[in-house]
C-alpha cells in the first residue's frame, strides 16, 4: 500500500481508466488465486478435451476433498503461526485403524468414532501438550509425530494392506446423492450465496462502507459461473458424499473464522500472540483446540480415503502434509500469521488437484509434476512476501 | 539562526477516506530546532514522511525545497542522499541484530569480498555512542535485549550517524528517562551549533520550552498561524492553536468519596528470571480503594510495570505474595483469569504488546470482551458489535475513517484510545493504566483524565503509572513512589511535591 500512488489524481484517460475496467483490475489483484484457478482450468480444457467433462470434474472434486479437509484445519494452524507436519501420517494411521477395527468385527460407526478419538483427538492432545505446555516448536513435535504415526500404522498392519468388505463403509467416500437431489441442493446453496453477498453489501452500505457496483457484479458473475460448473460436473452421477462432507467442513471452518469468538481469537493470536495473551485470550487452550481440530480432520480424511479405496495401506497419505500446506499458502494465508481465509484455502486445494489431475491427463511424468508443484508453492510464498513488503 | 534550509509548500496528502495534509506550508532554518505540534492525527508524522520519501513523489501534492532547490524524492534513499534523516515515531529496528548492525544497517562496512568488517563496525559504533554519551549499552548488544527507551536511543544514534543536515525527530522522548532526555538535549544543542536544521515533534510542552526555537502548529492537516518564535507565544495560546479552543484545566480532578478497599497486595515479590537471587519487585504492600485514583510514580525501571503486570497475572518472573480482591484471596495464573475478575491493564509498550497490528480497529477494540457481543454458541452479533464500537469511537472521539481500517493507519494517540475502549468494554472493577498518555496530545489527555474521573465516579478503582510528575500529581488522590523494586513512599495528594517524589524515586530519601 505504502508505495502506490493514488490513482484519483490522474485524469481518466480512456478504457484502462474507466470505472468498470478499474474494478475488474482490482478484482484480479485481490483474487489472484481464483483467477489462477480459472486460468488453469481453461488451459487444461483447451489442451485435453477429457478435462472439462462431468466425469473428470466429478473425479477432480472427489480428489480434492481429502487434502481439502486437512487444509481447512491447516489454515487455522498456520494463521496462529504454527504448522502440523503429522497430518499425512495420521491419514495413513486412521485408515489402518478404522479398517482393522472393522475387520475385528466392530460396528462401522463405532469404528469411525473410535478412530477419530484415538488417531485424531488423542494425537492432537499429545502434540498440543508439547507445543502449548512445554513450548516446543510445533515444527519439531509434529515432525516427530509424522514418523511415529507412520511407524504405528506400519506396525499395526504388519506393513501390508487391510481390505474392507462392508459395502456401507465404501459409501462414505464413494457414494453419491442422486442427480436430482444434488441439483436442488446446489441451486439452494448458490441462491443462498448470492443472497448473502447481497445482504453483506446492504450491511456494509449501512455502516458507510462504500462498495462499487462493479465489484458486486464481478463477485455475482463469479458465483454464478461457479454454480454452473458445479451443476455441470454433478450431472455425471450427482454430488459425491465426500464432496458434501468437505463442503460442510469448509463452511463451518469459514463461518467459525469470520463470525465467532473462536475465530477472532485465532486471528488475534496469529497477529500478536503476546498482545492476545494480555488481552485475556487463553493461548494454551486455543492451541490445544486448534491442534486437536487439525488431527481430527486428518483422521476423518484418512477414514474417507480408506472408504473410497475400500481398504487401507499404511502408506496412505504420504506427503499430504505438503499438499495441505501448499493449498493454504497458495490460498493467501500468510506464513507470518494473522492472515488467511478458508475460501482461499479451498481455492488453493482445487488449484493443486487441478494441477495433479490435469498433468496426469496430459501424462506429464511424475518427476516433472513434482517439480512444477514445488515451483508453484515457491511462487505463492514469494508473492506473499512481496505483497507484505509493499504493505510494510 | 541561519538561512532557510527547508521549505514545504502547499503540501496535500490523501489517504483513503482522509485528507491527512491539507495545504501545509512552513520553513525551517539552519541551526534551529523547529517544533511541530498538534493533536493526535493532525498530520505531523505524515508531513515528515512526505519529507523523507516514505510517501514518495507523486503520492502527495505540493513542493519541497531544500536550500531553494525543488526536490522530488521517489524513495527514502533519495531523501537520505539529500541529507534528510528521520527518527520515526515507531521503532524500526531489527530485534535479532546487534546495535551496531542496526545503526549501519543499509551501509554495512564490508571488505573487498563483501564480508562484514566487524571490528570496524563495532569501533565506529562505539565512537558514535561515545559522542552521544551513551554508556548504557554496547555496540554488540542485541536490540531485543534493550528497553524501549534504549532502543529509542539506538534509533537516534542511527539517524545521527547519517550526518544529515536536516534532522527530524518524531516524538523521540516518549520512552526516555529524564537522564536520557537530558543527554539527547545536549546532543541537540551541539547539533544546533553545527548548523543542523532540526524539526521536532512532541506532545510534551515543558520539553519544547527547553529546546525549541520556533514552533508551528498543525490542526486537521492545516498549519494554524505562522511559524512563531517560542519566546513570543504563551502555553495557553499554543494549546488553543492546537485544539481550536481554550483548555482551562490541564488536570481536571473529580471530587470523590473514598469507598471500601477493593484491592490489597501483600508482601508481593517478583524474582528476576535472568539474575537468580535478585528481585524485580520487593515486598510490595499496598491497597487501592473504590472511589480513588491511585498513582504510581518512580523512575523507569523501578519495577512499576513489573508490579502491575504481576498483579495482572503476567509477571516477568516467578511471583510470590498475596493479592486480595474484595477481601478474597485471589491468584491469577494468567491475564485471562485477571480479566475474568474484572481487572484490566493498559500496557506500556503499545506497539509490541498492546496492539494487534495488521488487524482492524474493531478487532482490536473487541478482542478482550467478545462475550459482550456473542450468543451462547460464540457467534458474534455483528450489528451489536458495530454499534458498540461506534459508540466508543464517538465517546472517545477516535479519529478514524471507519471501523474496518487497519489499526496501523491510525495516529499514535488514536491507537491508544482504541486500546482504552478495549479495556472500558470489559467493564473493569480495577483498571490499571501504565503510562496511558504517552504520545497523546493535550486535548486528548484532558479527555482521558475526564474519562478516568468518570470511571471512578461509576465505582471503578483506577491505578495509574506515570513518569510525568505533573500528571500523577494532578490526577491522583494518593501516590506510591517506587525505587529499585520497592514501594518507598505513600504520599497523599496534599503531601506530594515534585521535589519529594523525586527524592524518594531516586533513593536520596528513604
Ligand atoms: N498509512 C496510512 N493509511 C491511511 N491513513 C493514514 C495512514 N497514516 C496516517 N493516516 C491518517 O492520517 C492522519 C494523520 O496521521 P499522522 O500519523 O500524521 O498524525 P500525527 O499528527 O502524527 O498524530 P500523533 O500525534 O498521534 O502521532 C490520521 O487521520 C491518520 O489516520
Ligand atoms: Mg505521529
Amino acid at each position: 500500500m505504502a508505495n502506490t500512488a493514488p490513482t484519483t489524481e490522474q485524469p481518466a484517460t480512456g478504457f484502462l481508466q474507466s470505472e468498470g475496467m478499474r474494478a475488474f483490475l482490482k478484482f484480479l489483484k485481490d483474487n489472484g488465486t481464483l483467477v489462477a484457478l480459472i486460468a488453469l482450468m481453461f488451459i487444461f480444457s483447451l489442451w485435453d478435451e477429457a478435462f472439462f467433462t462431468p466425469r473428470n470434474l466429478t473425479n477432480l472434486a472427489r480428489q480434492t476433498t481429502i487434502v481439502g479437509i486437512i487444509a481447512v484445519g491447516m489454515t487455522l494452524v498456520i494463521i496462529i503461526n504454527g504448522i502440523d507436519l503429522s497430518v499425512g501420517s495420521i491419514v495413513g494411521l486412521a485408515a489402518i485403524v478404522v479398517t482393522l477395527l472393522m475387520q475385528s468385527g466392530v460396528n462401522i460407526w463405532a469404528a469411525i468414532l473410535i478412530t477419530l478419538l484415538l488417531t485424531g483427538v488423542l494425537i492432537g492432545l499429545w502434540n498440543a501438550l508439547w507445543i502449548a505446555h512445554y513450548n516446543i516448536p510445533p515444527f519439531i513435535i509434529t515432525l516427530g509425530m509424522m514418523t511415529i504415526a507412520r511407524g504405528i500404522a506400519l506396525t499395526l498392519s504388519d506393513g501390508g494392506s487391510v481390505p474392507v468388505t462392508d459395502p456401507v463403509f465404501g459409501e462414505i467416500g464413494g457414494g453419491f446423492f442422486s442427480v436430482m437431489v444434488s441439483t436442488i441442493m446446489v441451486l439452494l446453496i448458490f441462491a443462498y450465496l448470492l443472497f448473502s453477498q447481497y445482504r453483506d453489501l446492504k450491511q456494509k452500505q449501512q455502516y458507510g462502507v462504500t462498495v462499487k457496483q462493479q465489484e458486486l457484479i464481478t463477485t455475482g458473475v463469479v458465483t454464478l459461473l461457479a454454480g454452473a460448473i458445479v451443476l455441470y460436473a454433478f450431472s455425471y452421477r450427482g454430488l459425491p458424499y465426500p464432496v458434501a462432507i468437505f463442503a460442510v467442513i469448509a463452511f463451518i471452518g469459514s463461518f467459525t473464522l469470520q463470525h465467532t469468538k473462536f475465530g477472532r481469537r485465532i486471528y488475534a493470536m496469529g497477529g500478536n500472540e503476546e498482545a492476545a495473551r494480555l488481552s485475556g485470550i487463553s493461548i494454551k487452550r486455543m492451541k490445544i483446540a486448534i491442534y486437536c481440530i487439525i488431527t481430527t480432520l486428518s483422521a476423518l480424511a484418512g477414514i474417507m480415503l480408506a472408504s473410497r479405496l475400500n481398504g487401507a495401506s499404511p502408506n496412505l497419505g504420504n506427503m499430504f502434509e505438503l499438499d495441505a500446506i501448499s493449498a493454504v499458502i497458495i490460498g493467501g494465508t500468510s506464513f507470518s500469521g494473522g492472515v488467511g481465509t478458508i475460501i482461499g484455502t479451498v481455492i488453493g486445494a482445487f488449484i493443486i488437484s487441478v494441477l495433479n489431475n490435469g498433468m496426469s491427463l496430459l501424462e506429464v511424468p511424475t518427476f516433472y509434476q513434482l517439480i512444477i508443484k514445488g515451483g508453484i508453492i515457491i511462487l505463492a510464498v514469494w508473492f506473499d512476501v512481496l505483497s507484505k513488503k509493499k504493505r510494510g | 539562526m541561519g538561512e532557510v534550509v527547508l521549505e514545504m509548500k502547499n503540501i496535500i496528502k490523501d489517504f483513503p477516506g482522509v485528507r491527512a495534509l491539507n495545504d501545509v506550508n512552513f520553513e525551517a532554518r539552519s541551526g534551529e530546532l523547529l517544533a511541530l505540534m498538534g493533536e493526535n492525527g493532525a498530520g505531523k508524522s505524515t508531513l515528515m514522511k512526505v519529507l523523507s520519501g516514505v510517501w514518495p513523489y507523486p503520492s502527495y501534492q505540493g513542493d519541497i525545497y531544500l536550500r531553494g532547490e525543488l526536490k522530488r524524492f521517489y524513495n527514502t534513499k533519495e531523501a537520505e542522499a539529500a541529507g534528510i534523516a528521520i527518527i520515526y515515531q515507531e521503532l524500526n529496528l531489527i530485534p535479532d541484530l546487534t546495535v551496531a548492525e542496526n545503526i549501519f544497517l543499509d551501509r554495512q562496512m564490508t571488505n573487498a569480498f563483501g564480508a562484514i568488517n566487524w571490528g570496524k563496525l563495532f569501533a565506529e559504533t562505539q565512537r558514535l555512542l561515545d559522542e552521544l554519551n551513551i554508556t548504557d549499552f554496547k555496540p554488540t548488544d542485541k536490540v531485543k535485549d534493550l528497553t524501549v527507551g534504549k532502543q529509542q536511543l539506538v534509533e537516534i544514534a542511527k539517524a545521527l550517524s547519517k550526518k544529515a543536515d536536516v534532522l527530524v525527530f518524531d516524538e523521540p522522548t516518549s520512552a526516555l528517562t529524564d537522564k536520557e532526555v537530558a543527554a539527547l538535549f545536549e546532543i541537540i544543542r551541539k547539533l544546533k551549533r553545527q548548523g543542523v536544521c532540526m524539526s521536532y515533534i512532541s506532545h510534551k510542552m515543558e520539553e519544547l520550552q527547553q529546546i525549541a526555537d520556533r514552533v508551528v502548529v498543525l490542526r486537521d492537516g492545516k498549519t494554524i498561524g505562522d511559524v512563531t518564535p517560542i519566546a513570543e507565544i504563551t502555553l495557553d495560546q499554543l494549546i488553543s492553536r492546537m485544539v481550536g479552543r481554550d483548555v482551562k484545566d490541564m488536570f481536571p480532578k473529580g471530587q470523590f468519596q473514598r469507598g471500601e478497599k477493593v484491592l490489597e497486595v501483600k508482601n508481593f515479590d517478583i524474582d528476576n528470571p535472568d539474575l537468580p537471587g535478585q528481585k524485580k519487585v520487593k515486598n510490595a504492600c499496598f491497597c487501592a480503594y473504590k472511589g480513588e485514583i491511585l498513582g504510581i510514580s518512580g523512575l523507569m525501571g523501578s519495577g512499576r510495570t513489573e508490579l502491575v503486570s504481576g498483579i495482572f497475572g503476567a509477571p516477568p518472573g516467578p511471583a510470590h505474595g498475596e493479592i486480595y480482591l474484595d477481601d478474597k484471596l485471589v491468584r491469577f495464573r494468567s491475564p485471562h483469569a485477571a480479566i475474568e475478575h474484572g481487572i484490566g491493564l493498559v500496557t506500556e509498550d503499545r506497539k509490541r504488546i498492546g496492539l494487534i497490528l495488521g488487524q482492524s480497529i474493531i478487532q482490536n477494540m473487541m478482542i478482550s470482551s467478545l462475550e459482550t457481543v456473542t450468543n451462547v454458541l460464540g457467534i458474534i452479533n455483528q450489528a451489536k458489535e458495530r454499534n458498540l464500537a461506534q459508540d466508543y469511537v464517538k465517546r472517545l472521539s477516535i479519529k478514524t475513517p471507519g471501523l474496518d481500517v487497519k489499526i496501523d493507519t491510525l495516529s499514535g494517540g488514536n491507537q491508544q484510545k482504541v486500546i482504552l475502549a478495549k479495556w472500558l468494554n470489559i467493564k473493569p472493577k480495577v483498571l490499571i493504566l501504565d503510562e496511558p498518555t504517552r504520545g497523546i496530545d493535550v486535548g486528548a489527555k484532558v479527555e482521558i483524565y475526564n474519562l478516568l474521573n468518570k470511571l471512578v465516579e461509576e465505582g471503578v478503582t483506577v491505578i495509574i503509572i506515570s513518569s510525568e510528575l505533573p500528571e500523577v500529581m494532578g490526577i491522583s488522590d494518593r501516590i506510591l513512589v517506587m525505587c529499585e523494586g520497592e514501594i518507598v513512599a505513600e504520599l497523599t495528594r496534599e503531601q506530594a511535591t515534585k521535589e519529594l517524589i523525586m527524592a524518594y524515586a531516586t533513593g536520596s530519601q528513604k
